[in-house]
């Protein structure tokens, strides 16, 4: 039986080729559009954890607007009480805030990163806004020795090194990820590390003279509880008598919520069309399958063959063809993916370590188990009503092969 | 010895309204008869084959096959009959299309489990066709496909062979031995029961019959070939 049906398969090479090719073009569109959908889905999901604060916190003397409010402090020297912090607990609707630390720009030279930096101290212990970007070795926080650079040191091959800023040797423990905002520019040290080098260092001591940096803070990101109304949180800040005052960035972060929501009803959209496509297509090239050997399927059961016999020829024959046609179309979809993954990270700002080989693998498995599924369920029926027709029938009222 | 019986067999088609091409049909074929049945295109000749060979069941009477009633086997036992005691010769030159003649004779062997590539060989060589062995049956004429059918029909030995016009799109000298192949297949105890409208052939046979409006009529016996 296994003869017969390679045979069926291999002999009948237009027939087989076109079953072949309709499965692998399917399977092909469906296993892009899956792998899209995921890569797209999980950048999107990493994008939303990116998306920094929902408001910030800073003195009431400064000003401010734009992106930059997203990651990070501004880079000017503004400072307010560390006592906000305390009084900013109080507030409802946060779900999560931490304090950032202005320290200083400079232009940095000689066995420096050789860059404008701005330097930033940050609370890793309850950090929101560089988590989502961090390396296992930064994840957990950073030693007073240790520092994450900007991806606009990404040339300089930082990572792993020692680096002079004021004067002070700094490993560089992570990298970070492009963002389009000021954060691609800065070096974040732990914010104690940060006040402490504004006495240190000469040349930042001279702004603080009898003023001790640790007891100031540039300005506290704040992320909202779910259902927070971002204009009644600015109105209960003035109410509270905080000595800072509440910037909302809600309207970016609106924005980029309102394209990623429509990206991925379009994805959703095309993947469950290219289903669709592939479910009625099979069904259809099964189905002829079936009926082109009406005929020769009466003469097997002349010959001996028993219904069930006819059942596994039938399934068997199709799922092998849906076999071969699911791993070369997971093949050459992972294979075309490759070149679609680099536009839509660089389209998408995704991370590079969304699509990985594991999820290749993941997709070109569950196209293959598509494709099989789908011979199996779109010549079950053929095969049922094939099996079960009177032999006689089959005979005289199939095609002449 | 008695291979098969058919008493008043009846077979009703429903094709919008009721059609009875076998109305009562009583039939005894013993090994070693070449049975001719005669009659004209459409009166059921065909249909009375396919009752004979387990393909299509009777809406009336019996039919005993060595001794047993098909009636009340399942499909798997009449596949099984079919398959080791059968042999069929159809009117279209039906053979699987993407196996190649030797293919196709070794196919029917792995079917009832009688695997004998020399007797394959043997059967290719006797319809001039081995050195066509090799070849697909689309790449074969109407009367080597022919000749290869009539191989199938006996390569696994069977007690019955069913012959639907035999020696239809074969000129004379393939006609002449296909059918002293049935005779001789009869003469070593297969029962040969052969369907044709030419009376030539059907002058052949040891007994002839006629199918007329859904009953068969035993018209006469060529005590030569008995």
């Amino acid at each position: 039986m296994r003869m017969l049906i390679w045979k069926n398969i291999a002999r009948r090479r237009t027939q087989s080729a076109l079953t072949i090719a309709i499965t692998m073009l399917t399977v092909m569109v469906f296993v892009m559009v899956l792998g899209v959908f995921q890569t797209v889905n999980q950048g999107l999901a990493l994008s939303r954890e990116r998306m920094g604060a929902d408001a910030v916190l800073i003195p009431k003397y400064a000003t401010a607007d734009g992106g930059d409010l997203l990651f990070t402090a501004i880079p000017e020297n503004i400072y307010m009480p560390a006592e906000v912090i305390e009084q900013a607990k109080a507030l409802e609707g946060i779900a999560a805030m931490t304090p950032q630390f202005y320290c200083q720009t400079l232009a940095l030279s000689c066995c420096e990163p050789g860059e404008e930096a701005r330097i930033i101290g940050y609370d890793s212990s309850s950090d929101f806004i560089l988590k989502p970007y961090l390396n296992d070795a930064a994840k957990d926080g950073i030693t007073a020795d240790e520092m994450i650079a900007g991806s606009g040191f990404e040339d300089k091959d930082l990572v792993g090194y020692n680096y002079l800023v004021l004067g002070k040797k700094f490993m560089v423990v992570s990298l970070l990820e492009p963002t389009g905002t000021g954060m691609d520019n800065t070096l974040f040290m732990d914010i104690g590390t940060a006040q402490d080098m504004c006495l240190e260092s000469e040349v930042l001591r001279e702004d603080w003279q009898d003023k001790d940096p640790h007891d100031f803070i540039s300005v506290i990101m704040i992320k909202f509880a779910d259902g927070t109304d971002p204009q009644a949180f600015v109105k209960q800040v003035e109410e509270s008598g905080i000595d800072a005052k509440c910037l909302l960035t809600g309207d970016t972060i609106a924005s980029l919520q309102s394209q990623l929501d429509v990206t991925m009803q379009v994805m959703f959209a095309l993947w469950a069309a290219s289903l669709l496509i592939a479910v009625l297509s099979l069904t259809g090239r099964f189905n002829a399958l079936a009926r082109e050997r009406k005929k020769e399927i009466g003469l097997l059961r002349a010959l001996g063959l028993k219904k069930s016999q006819i059942f596994f020829l039938i399934i068997g024959e199709t799922c092998a063809m849906a076999f071969i046609g699911g791993v070369l179309g997971s093949a050459a979809a992972l294979l075309a993916m490759e070149p679609a993954i680099e536009l839509l990270e660089n389209a998408f700002k995704l991370s590079s370590s969304v699509w990985s080989g594991s999820l290749a693998a993941a997709c070109g498995t569950a196209g293959t188990a598509l494709a099989v599924l789908l011979g199996f369920l779109a010549a079950v029926m053929p095969a049922v009503k094939s099996a079960s027709m009177d032999p006689q029938a089959a005979i005289t009222q199939g095609e002449v092969n | 010895m008695e291979i098969c019986r058919l008493e008043h067999i009846r077979k009703d088609y429903h094709m919008g309204e009721l059609v009875t091409p076998l109305k009562d049909v009583t039939l005894t074929v013993n090994n070693g008869d070449f049975i001719a049945v005669e009659g004209p295109s459409g009166i059921g000749k065909s249909t009375l084959l396919y009752v004979m060979g387990t393909l299509l069941k009777s809406d009336g009477g019996t039919y005993l096959f060595e001794g047993s009633d098909v009636s009340g086997f399942s499909d798997s036992a009449r596949a099984k009959l079919r398959a080791e005691k059968i042999g069929f010769l159809f009117q279209d030159s039906a053979m699987i299309q993407a196996l190649t003649l030797r293919e196709n004779l070794l196919f029917v062997q792995s079917i009832c489990k009688k695997k004998d590539p020399a007797q394959v060989e043997e059967l290719l060589r006797q319809f001039g066709i081995e050195d066509r062995a090799d070849f697909l049956p689309h790449q074969l004429s109407g009367g080597q496909r022919r000749r290869a059918m009539a191989a199938r029909a006996l390569i696994h030995h069977p007690a019955l062979i069913l012959a639907d016009e035999p020696t239809n799109d074969l000129d004379e000298r393939w006609s002449e031995e296909i059918i002293q192949v049935l005779k001789d297949q009869a003469k070593k105890g297969t029962a040969v029961v052969m369907v044709t409208h030419n009376s030539r052939w059907a002058a052949e046979a040891a007994r002839r019959c006629r199918l007329e409006d859904g009953v068969l009529f035993e018209t006469g016996k060529n005590e030569r070939e008995k």
